[in-house]
């Protein structure tokens, strides 16, 4: 098994690699470059640059050359130095512009994570327990809906209930006095109140897919023949549940659980623009709508190298979970 | 050890589960009970009455208590100095936060035109200047040399002397030199009457608190331009010399921008020469300087404790302690903050009027509706220059406008675009602009498809295409393109498709990203665009009525033409030449009444022309301000030449306990 992990990690290399090419090259597929963001965005604030203008800065800024030399001499910068490159938008170093955001992108992923684990997996053994039952409609039903509603619309209308309700849509992570406090116990219950739309509405639409997952499993496993025996043996029903069915359904839940790790780092895109919260998907989607390319080159970069990674610990972790696949590795 | 296994399976589920529980039961109590908590929090009082005496914000004379800060009058110029600002209804109180939005640091001027401090400034109206970081200042008779005197014992932020070497420094060391990525602004040259010829101004220090501007010619209109090309005439000195490389070198300018997160020095050098008031490090003038890291989600700037304007009675100005400007991913956040009660003065777009109006009593705020001197709010330009000949020819031809123009409905345009709020008008100059010309807003604005399909047939495009589309005469097809940088138009265009497509034009319309918009502009692949003109007077600012630059869409290459001189872009001809010979005489005419009639002519040239075509008048601008918000005037013209909000002179306003 070290083996093979190794040899997993040795893989890994060439496709991050290669991966960051694409990424580098799709990024400066569109027409445009930062310069062209920026003289719109400056024009739009009535400070127009002229072609001469814009031609200088172009040049500061290394966007002159082809693709292949910029990516050339972006990547040798990270070899060489570990330097990421610079961020147009930001003017700071990409990895200052990452590192800022990173914390509460963890907190609202990894709550966020928690609830749907939480919420989806005894629903689904519940559903499948309770087939056809009213409880096992209910939830089915939500599920679905959940399933089939764009998040930012669920985002909106919780915003909207909140507003109505209570006077405040939430926004963000912070009201506005906490913003840059120091952190005390009062700004975290005020993330708190501010995380309960984001929670559920990302939430929502994962645990709709792993609360049918779950169900799909559990059915198929309970009427196992081991499950049937157990049974026979007189065993009680919670014991077998867990014992048997449980954990055989738990098998593609965990082999997913991996690629969930670059959702962790990025969190959600368009839910957190609705909402305004303070975290990586936004930054990265402005990063590529104003072609600030290096800083959406490192994340994609990034990312890649999660899903890598991701891969290769939901494989090892399903190797210690189901005996069988251990076997298989053992075999090679 | 496949117990233990399980045991840790189960040990992870358990506690996943409880750290969900707790995170659910300490998450829901606080949703009930928090909302009254910040509404709390927002309302307490930060200030006592600035009647009671003491004659600055209570914030610094606790510092001053504390020997922190020098005392008030050692901090305000000589009292004969002082700028008395007049409060627009009543003297105020100290503290509170003015809170806005903004999208990050490229939004540089949300906050960067409130808080402006010009050398000069546009008076109310916004027809002529005023001293502002100026006292005073004195013109010769030709107007070739201008005597400016500044304010003795004026301050930076930063407790150092402002004098007239700062702007000698700014001069010589920066715009001169060019290190801030700005040409030497037009205003600095004056104009040979009979050559053309341009001519840079001198700047001669006199003293302390006195320069001039000396041109070769005369140069009536210098002051305005400056008021609008390069209101910081100026720059601080003392810090600047520790940056530029002319004072500390290269390598070490290099170094320090590397130390303020810069990559470049010269992205350094325009971000601290001309975007300053973002960065906490540099001293300004500004009523409120920076305190936080602009890309931070809370951007906030502080009272400024050496702020050179006072009210009436003497209490120092700015009355609000901060600005706080919150980060937002979508404009319609802001919005939705206001109606929260979030933010406490902001504008808005016309269309976010009835949502505004509807919450307003919710939101606790008012709505007030300021002008803005925009030709039209639903209107297209027809690039003059367009790279298709044929379509060219066309856009050339004064019928083709015409008839654009009279086969739309412009009531139903002003009340499904702008609900009822625009007039059913030309695009014109509004009445009380400069530059209206009587009759304007009537032209070609009647209703009458049967002249505009006269007027298509005349021009020769009677031939159809198998879709029932007028094609040109020789049979190739024949579409309108209109390309956009954003999809704030839809609406307005969507109207306009129907109507042309009536009209048997084929009818296109091209979303485009911003950027990719701009490099279009510049490779003159934008034939049609809702770009609305708004200029308060081409005397001014010339950009969107003389071709000078690439910048409106209506004249395309013609501006590239003037850019490059003459080397790129499309010769101007007949009428536009014009309007550019017009500019040349009124650049270099020698008294007022010339420039008026010059500029005049101008406009008149556009009225008769009508490359904007406009289907509605223009819109206000609703700006919803929060209730104990004071001093904000009900009525202002809006414009970016005087600044936008700023022009409501900020400083003054308060907030009443």
């Amino acid at each position: 098994m070290l083996r093979y992990t190794f040899k997993r990690i040795l893989l890994a290399i060439p496709v991050v690699f290669f991966i960051s090419f694409i990424v580098f090259y799709i990024i400066q597929l569109p027409p445009g470059d930062y310069v062209s963001t920026y003289a719109a965005q400056m024009a739009a604030s009535g400070d127009n640059m002229t072609a001469a203008e814009m031609d200088q800065m172009r040049e500061y800024l290394g966007l002159n050359g082809s693709v292949i030399e910029q990516y050339a001499v972006w990547i040798k910068k990270i070899a060489l130095h570990g330097d990421f490159g610079f961020s147009f938008n930001y003017n700071k170093p990409v990895t200052e512009v990452i590192k800022q955001y990173m914390g509460l992108t963890l907190v609202v992923s990894l709550v966020t994570m928690v609830f749907h684990y939480v919420v989806a997996i005894p629903i689904g053994i519940y559903t499948a327990v309770k087939q056809y039952t009213a409880g096992d409609y209910i939830f089915s039903g939500i599920s679905f809906i959940g399933m089939a509603t764009p998040n930012f619309l669920l985002a909106i209308i919780l915003m909207f209930l909140s507003y109505k309700w209570f006077g405040d849509p939430l926004l963000g992570l912070f009201s506005s006095e906490y913003v840059n406090a120091a952190w005390s116990m009062d700004k975290v219950m005020d993330m708190l109140k501010h995380m309960i739309i984001p929670v559920i509405v990302i939430g929502v639409a994962g645990t709709a897919d792993l609360i049918r997952v779950m169900r799909g499993q559990m059915l198929d496993e309970m009427n196992k023949p081991n499950v049937v025996t157990a049974r026979a043996k007189g065993l009680s029903t919670m014991k077998i549940l867990f014992k048997y069915p449980t954990r055989a359904a738990l098998n593609p839940i965990v082999s997913t659980f991996g690629w969930s790790l670059s959702s962790i780092f990025t969190g959600s895109t368009i839910t957190a623009i609705v909402l305004n919260l303070p975290i990586q998907g936004p930054v990265m989607y402005n990063a590529l709508l104003g072609q600030d390319m290096y800083l959406a080159g490192t994340w994609l970069l990034f990312m890649a190298l999660l899903t890598v990674l991701g891969t290769l610990i939901s494989d090892i972790l399903l190797a210690w979970l189901d005996p069988k696949i251990r076997t298989e590795f053992r075999g090679s | 050890m496949k117990k233990s296994r399980i045991l840790l399976a189960l040990l992870i589920v358990i506690s996943v589960i409880a750290a969900g529980c707790t995170n659910n039961n300490t998450a829901k109590p606080s949703a009930s009970k928090t909302p009254a908590e910040t509404k709390a929090v927002q309302e307490t009082p930060v200030a006592t009455n600035a009647g009671t005496g003491s004659k600055e914000a209570p914030v610094l004379a606790t510092l001053v208590g504390e020997s922190k800060l020098p005392p008030l009058a050692e901090r305000l110029p000589s009292a004969s100095d002082i700028m008395v600002e007049d409060v627009v209804d009543e003297l105020g109180q100290y503290g509170g936060d003015w809170t806005m939005s903004w999208t990050g640091p490229g939004d540089k001027w949300a906050v960067g035109m409130p808080t402006e401090e010009a050398l000069f400034r546009f008076n109310k109206e916004g027809t002529a200047i005023e001293p502002n970081v100026a006292k005073s200042y004195e013109v010769n008779a030709d107007s070739t040399v201008f005597t400016i005197h500044l304010r003795e014992g004026m301050k930076w932020s930063d407790g150092m002397p402002f004098t007239a070497d700062d702007v000698l420094f700014y001069w010589e060391h920066m715009l001169t030199k060019e290190t801030f990525g700005k040409k030497i602004y037009d205003a600095y040259y004056s104009v040979d009457p009979v050559t053309g010829e341009k001519a840079l101004a001198e700047v001669k220090k006199v003293n302390d608190y006195t320069f001039t501007v000396t041109h070769k010619y005369p140069s009536v209109q210098f002051l305005e331009r400056v008021a609008i090309d390069n209101k910081w005439f100026f720059a601080p000195a003392h810090f600047q010399k520790t940056i530029l490389p002319e004072f500390v070198g290269e390598a070490k300018t290099a170094e320090i921008a590397k130390d303020w997160g810069f990559e470049d020095p010269k992205a350094f050098l325009v971000d601290t020469g001309y975007y300053f008031w973002l960065h906490q490090k540099i001293p300004t003038l500004r009523a409120w300087v920076a305190t936080t890291d602009p890309n931070s989600d809370q951007f906030i700037m502080e009272r400024n404790p050496y702020y050179w304007k006072t009210d009436s009675e003497g209490h120092q100005l700015p009355y609000m302690d901060r600005i706080v400007v919150t980060k937002i991913q979508d404009p319609s956040q802001g919005l939705l903050g206001t109606l929260a009660g979030d933010y406490n003065l902001k504008s808005f777009e016309a269309k976010d009027f009835t949502v505004l109006k509807e919450n307003e009593a919710k939101g606790n705020y008012r709505v007030l509706l300021w002008t803005q001197p925009s030709w039209t709010s639903a209107g297209v330009q027809l690039n003059q220059t367009t790279e298709d000949l044929k379509l060219r020819q066309l856009f050339q031809d004064i019928r083709f406008r015409e008839a654009l123009s009279v086969g739309v409905d412009r009531n139903e345009v002003t009340e499904i675009v702008t609900n009822g709020l625009a007039e059913p008008i030309q695009a014109s100059v509004p009445e009380g602009v400069f530059g209206y010309q009587e009759g304007w807003a009537q032209q070609w604005a009647q209703f009458d498809p049967d002249r505009a399909n006269k007027l298509l047939d005349e021009i020769g495009l009677t031939k159809r295409d198998k879709d029932g589309f007028r094609t040109f005469p020789d049979g190739s097809d024949l579409t309108l393109t209109d390309i956009e940088s954003s999809t704030n138009a839809d609406t307005f265009l969507e109207l306009l498709k129907k109507y042309y497509e009536d009209l048997g034009l084929k009818f296109n319309v091209k979303v485009v990203e911003s950027g990719a918009f701009n490099d279009m502009k510049y490779a003159n692949q934008v034939p049609m665009n809702t770009e609305a003109i708004s200029v308060t007077n081409v005397a001014f600012r010339p950009d969107a009525l003389v071709p000078l630059r690439v910048i409106t869409p209506w004249f395309g290459q013609y501006g590239l033409y003037s850019e490059t001189g003459g080397k790129e872009g499309v010769k101007p001809e007949g009428d536009v030449a014009q309007i550019l010979d017009l500019w040349n005489q009124l650049k270099a005419s020698s008294s007022k009444e010339d420039i008026s009639r010059l500029a005049n002519e101008i406009y008149k040239i556009h009225m008769k022309n009508q490359w904007q075509i406009g289907y509605a008048g223009p819109t206000p601008v609703p700006v919803a301000v929060s209730n104990n918000m004071r001093n904000v005037p009900e009525k202002l013209v809006m414009a970016d030449e005087t600044r936008g909000i700023g022009q409501a002179h900020p400083a003054q306003f308060y907030l009443k306990q």
